[in-house]
């Protein structure tokens, strides 16, 4: 099969929704300029590229209609690239890079962007017009479960305290705010241009996070639980995408490749506890690639909520050293569609950056999924 | 009236200052708030700072958001030439005469001529503040005298000097009367004004008598408050609230600028248990208690008072009620044996004898005296009512046999009133002897005025329709507390044909400080308590067809809220074609508070407004989800300007800063919707059916959850929701207002019949405050 790579990754900054300050950008704007800005550092020709596939998890107003072609003449990219609109909730941008890969395995392209945008701020979590079917709510009442409250149950599964998964998150603020101190962010941020001026910096970390800060919050979702607002991702606005080639395209024009796409993997379970999807899928695409998780040296898994992350880390016997180094979603914010793209290109950058031989990119979907990717040096 | 203010300056952003501001913007008009500079850093810290704690202070000063944006802050250093683009400078700086005429000199010179100048000084005489000043800045220049907190008080008392431009003070009294919403009483350059002078003096006397008397405070406020009228905070209920610090201040203030004899000299004394209260910080409810405290030790709020001899705090005792009648009626209450009946006449005799004083020392008529006291102090009535309450002849009688002064004027009234009904006009007793009408300023209309001078169209046991003239008829609820029942919707009825028949508009609206807290829920347990269900639901059912009828008649009809408009009572503005509300009306659909749901059809009219609003995203959720949010949690708007913002009100409805025009206001909108005025069509709805209820209890699962919605409210919920979403509407179907109608009775009456429902209306009338369960 045709080798595959990630040979660029660009982002936005992100900003908490309502009121940070891409509140008042559209979102097919956003992503956009984040395209924009990847074309630009990576160097590819445009030209070359076969398809732009956007995922998002609400794609109605201004992400509505198919975005992925509307982001693309927004981004003047060329007219002969395709656009094309993924949902798979939060493993939107994250399946965007699978169908590349795919794709290019097949032979129906060389160059791909894959990217993902969500204005929380914008457009509602549950979109609009939200009409669950009631038989199903009667059949699994699970299917429509609020977030929060499958982030209680695995909480209450696998009895993580909530002192554990405030210290899982002062770490989290901790290692986000270090390397935004230390510019190790830099490189990936695109600055957006606003009505207000350019934003270059992420707006989401709180570097001033303490274990006694959180535990004075209240529970956010049940007022016996232990998930509280900083122990969860913030709602964010942001966009992120990455550049997917065929190595030899890659090679051929000289772009800088960051990791070589390995396998994939996607597995669904109970919707009442989702934040454990991120432990069937990873096995596979483990399985898949033929390597023990000790194998890994980069390890970026989303953190939707502090419970389901450590669960999934416990379970997946992860080195906790190797997960999140620069900080996780509950620092840096999840803007639900985009942030696949951003942890598959963070992780290849991490692998290229810190050195190493394998990463694994994994995420939890609401509705009960897992998706995850594992990524190998392309030296 | 030549040039309207348009962009008004107030320097000194403190309370006062930031307050005035705040209403200023709460009427629509920039404003410029200075302050001094005090930080380098950032030279507008100081008005940046109080606009800050404006934002948060409660009650809010500010009636919107979009008001808050009118506030631009800026120093007296850098900014001080920008008040030549204002038409008037409220100056609101610290009461020292040498630093206001300082700024003065500098006013002066940055100035157009013309633009009025005003201290809100109490203390300082008009005479001294324009020492030194040019004849224009003197033409230029009076005293406005606001009221604390500013947009909730209504008085303003207005100074004009000898020098003032009449042609300017009635521009700037307009402005305060029409824009700021305020009450003017023209008062005369002496100390204290009119308010604060009575005031101060009543506080002292009040004070000193329950100390003489041997009363426990709360003995002195069960005395003092209610029963002559003053709010239920009483005499130290109310230095609390002000701040025990004022005292001294106020006492100082006066004592140095009265003339020698005033009768404020004998109240002054020292008071070592109030000069220690304050040395230790016990300064009121800013400070760590005053004469009240609650005590939260033990983790409780206990309410604790001082006692007046030791100085200690002790549970508050509720004093032994007052006999019967005494609690109404001044004459009985005076004629109570023992310290009730003495401390009543020790309070009432003085106060009442030294406001007779002051006319016209302190303003040209007792008219002005009880304005202010009402809207300054918040009493029911003025001193002179109260005169009128205990009989001029008996206080005088009284005075005499104790050998005490009387005042000229109580002498003059004689074995008359000072108040009376002549002609169907209600008359004052002048200085002059002889009794003159009250007349109202232009375009102040009071339904009182109109009902004195005749008789109803129509009446029934809770409602009246008067004609109000030019063509318009008004229907007043007349309910306690404008409750409304079948009679009021009896009324409704009875109305249409008539005002169809023989006027061109109508409008609904009442005198009352609330136009309707709802239906009247004592006459809903009743029912519920016999089961007499169908009574219930004939009454929904009435009340549907009422409002319905309103609608849909082939006449404008306007409805002019002010103060709470709740329940029901939103539910009839939300029928009316236009409404012209005061701006302090607090609305809202409050009905989940108490198990049940809104029945008088407030539910359609909110989704159709909400749906015509072009303000959402398509589909067939968003208007109802919105409806969902503001009903299910019972939210009232804290001005009419949020209630634009929650739909209650329209973006095309007229708010009224003054209460006093709103009946004027109200009319002059009916007459302007008369000429071809078509009745609205009925609307249709595309509702989301089972899918969206669906959608909604799981939104409000999330809030049972996290503790917020109670088990009931759950279930409440899912009542509205039922009907919001169109039962089991699909969405291809259109639903008519009628079918929703149908759905509302079957909802309220389901609730009705639950126990729990009547579990909520049994607390709301026994304590006023929800039950949660």
């Amino acid at each position: 099969m045709k080798s595959v790579v990630i040979a660029g990754y660009a982002r936005s900054p992100f900003h908490p929704a309502h009121k940070g300050a891409l509140a008042r950008v559209r979102p097919d704007d956003l992503a956009a300029q984040v395209i924009r800005g990847l074309i630009e550092r990576s160097g590819v020709d445009a030209r070359d590229i076969e398809d732009l596939i956007v995922g998002c998890a609400f794609p109605e107003g201004e992400q509505g209609m198919n975005v992925a072609r509307l982001v693309g003449l927004l981004g003047d990219l060329p007219l002969s690239v395709g656009g094309m609109t993924v949902n798979r909730f939060c493993g939107s941008s994250m399946s965007s890079i699978h169908i590349a890969m795919g794709q290019i395995q097949i032979g129906a392209g060389e160059v791909f962007i894959c990217a993902g945008v969500e204005s929380m701020s914008r457009v509602p979590m549950m979109g609009y017009n939200p009409l669950p079917n009631p038989a199903l709510a009667e059949k699994m009442p699970g299917a429509y479960m609020g977030m929060g409250e499958t982030a209680e149950r695995v909480a209450t599964k696998y009895q993580i305290t909530r002192e554990t998964q405030e210290a899982f998150a002062v770490d989290s603020q901790k290692k986000a705010a270090a390397a935004q101190a230390g510019g190790r962010l830099n490189d990936e941020i695109v600055p957006i241009q606003t009505k207000n001026g350019v934003v270059s910096e992420d707006g989401t970390v709180r570097p001033d996070t303490t274990a006694e800060g959180l535990a004075g919050l209240k529970p956010a979702f049940d007022k016996d639980g232990s998930v509280t607002a900083g122990t969860s991702s913030p709602l964010t606005d942001g966009a992120a995408a990455v550049l997917v080639t065929s190595e030899d395209y890659a090679r051929a024009h000289g772009l800088p490749i960051l990791a070589r796409l390995k396998t994939v993997g996607i597995s669904g379970l109970e919707p009442e506890v989702m934040g454990l999807g991120p432990i069937g899928a990873s096995r596979k695409a483990l399985e898949r690639g033929g390597i023990d998780a000790n194998a890994l040296d980069v390890v970026e898994i989303n953190e939707a909520f502090a419970s389901q992350a450590l669960a999934c880390i416990h379970d997946l016997g992860l080195d906790t050293a190797k997960v999140n180094i620069d900080g996780g979603a509950i620092a840096l914010g999840h803007p639900l569609g985009a942030t696949g793209a951003r942890i598959v290109g963070k992780a290849a950058s991490l692998l290229k950056r810190e050195g190493g031989k394998y990463a694994l990119a994994t995420q939890c979907i609401g509705g009960g999924q897992g998706i995850a990717t594992l990524l190998e040096a392309a030296e | 009236m030549s040039e309207p203010i348009c962009k008004v300056c107030v320097i000194g952003a403190g309370t006062m200052g930031a307050g005035i501001a705040a209403q200023v913007a709460n009427a629509g008009v920039p404003v410029l708030l200075l302050d001094i500079v005090r930080d380098e850093a950032n030279r507008n810290a100081v008005a940046e700072g109080a606009v800050a704690k404006l934002l948060k202070t409660d009650p809010a000063p500010f009636m919107s958001k979009r008001a808050a944006k009118l506030v631009e802050t800026g120093n007296i250093d850098d900014h001080l030439d920008r008040i030549a683009e204002c038409d008037w400078v409220i100056e609101a700086i610290v009461e020292r005469l040498d630093l206001k005429q300082a700024l003065y000199a500098r006013i002066e010179a940055a100035k157009r001529p013309g633009t009025a100048v005003s201290s809100n000084t109490s203390t300082i005489p008009l005479g001294q503040l324009v020492e030194g000043r040019s004849d224009q800045f003197r033409r230029d220049f009076l005293i406005t005298h606001f009221f604390n907190p500013p947009r909730y008080m209504r008085l303003i008392e207005v100074v004009a000097g000898p020098d003032s431009d009449p042609e300017l003070v009635a521009r700037v009294s307009d402005f305060a009367d029409r824009s700021l919403g305020k009450t003017v009483v023209p008062a005369h350059d002496t100390p204290g004004f009119i308010a604060n002078r009575v005031g101060t003096y009543w506080l002292a006397v009040a004070i000193n008598a329950a100390m003489d008397q041997g009363l426990t405070v709360e003995e002195a406020d069960q005395i003092g408050g209610k029963p002559m009228g003053v709010p239920k905070t009483g005499i130290f209920g109310l230095v609390d609230l002000v701040g025990i610090d004022l005292m001294p201040l106020l006492s100082k203030s006066l004592t140095s600028t009265l003339s020698q004899g005033d009768p404020y000299f004998d109240t002054v004394r020292p008071l070592p248990l109030v000069d220690r209260m304050i040395a230790e910080g016990y300064t009121g409810r800013k400070g760590k208690g005053g004469f009240y405290r609650l005590d939260r030790s033990n983790g409780g709020k206990v309410k604790q008072s001082i006692d007046l001899k030791t100085g200690e705090y002790h549970d508050s005792r509720k004093p032994a009620s007052l006999p019967s009648g005494a609690d109404r009626d001044l004459g009985k209450l005076l004629g109570v044996k023992g310290k009730v009946g003495e401390y009543a006449w020790t309070v009432l005799s003085h106060v009442l004898s030294y406001a007779a004083m002051l006319v016209p020392e302190a303003a040209d008529d007792i008219v002005a005296i009880d304005d202010a006291m009402k809207l300054g102090y918040n009493w029911k009535f003025g001193p002179f009512e109260l005169v009128d309450r205990i009989g001029a002849a008996k206080l005088v009688e009284r005075l005499k046999a104790e050998g005490r002064t009387v005042p000229a004027l109580l002498e003059q009234v004689g074995s008359g009133s000072f108040y009376r009904v002549e002609g169907g006009k209600r008359q004052y007793f002048g200085l002059d002897g002889a009794y003159h009408d009250i007349v109202r300023p232009d375009g102040v209309l009071m339904l009182e005025d109109i009902k004195r001078a005749g008789e109803p169209l129509a009446k029934t046991g809770s409602a009246a329709l008067w004609d109000v003239g030019d063509g318009v008829a008004c229907i007043e609820f007349t309910g306690k507390m404008n409750a409304l029942d079948g009679e009021v919707m009896k009324l409704i009825q009875q109305a249409i044909p008539i005002v169809k028949d023989r006027f061109k508009a109508l409008v609904i609206y009442n005198d009352g400080s609330h136009f309707s807290a709802g239906a009247n829920l004592g006459l809903a347990l009743f029912a519920l308590n016999i089961a007499a269900y169908g009574e219930v639901q004939t009454l929904v059912v009435a009340g549907q067809q009422a409002l319905k009828a309103l609608k849909y008649a082939p006449f404008p009809v306007v409805a002019a809220p002010a103060g709470m408009a709740l329940g029901g009572g939103c539910e009839i503005v939300l029928h009316a074609d236009a409404v012209q509300a005061h701006a302090e009306t607090y609305i809202g659909l409050v009905e989940t508070g108490v198990g049940l749901i809104p029945g008088w059809g407030g539910n359609g009219e909110m989704i159709d407004r909400w749906q015509q609003s072009g303000q959402l995203p398509k589909g067939p959720m968003p208007a109802v989800a919105k409806v969902f949010e503001t009903v299910s949690t019972a939210t009232v708007s804290k001005s009419a300007a949020e209630a634009k913002e929650l739909m209650f009100l329209r973006a095309k409805d007229g708010i009224t800063m003054n209460r006093s025009r709103l009946l004027a206001d109200a009319k002059a909108k009916a007459l302007s919707l008369v000429d071809g005025y078509t009745p609205p069509a009925p609307p249709e709805f595309k509702l989301p059916g089972a899918s969206g209820r669906l959608a909604l209890r799981m939104a409000a699962e999330g809030f049972h959850k996290r503790g917020i919605a109670t088990d009931y409210d759950l279930v409440v919920s899912d009542s509205l929701a039922e009907v919001l979403t169109g039962g089991e509407a699909d969405l291809v179907d259109t639903v008519k207002e009628a079918d929703l109608l149908k759905l509302e009775v079957k909802g309220f009456m389901t609730r009705v019949r639950d126990s729990r429902t009547v579990a909520r209306i049994e607390q709301m009338l026994e304590t006023g405050k929800p039950l949660r369960n």
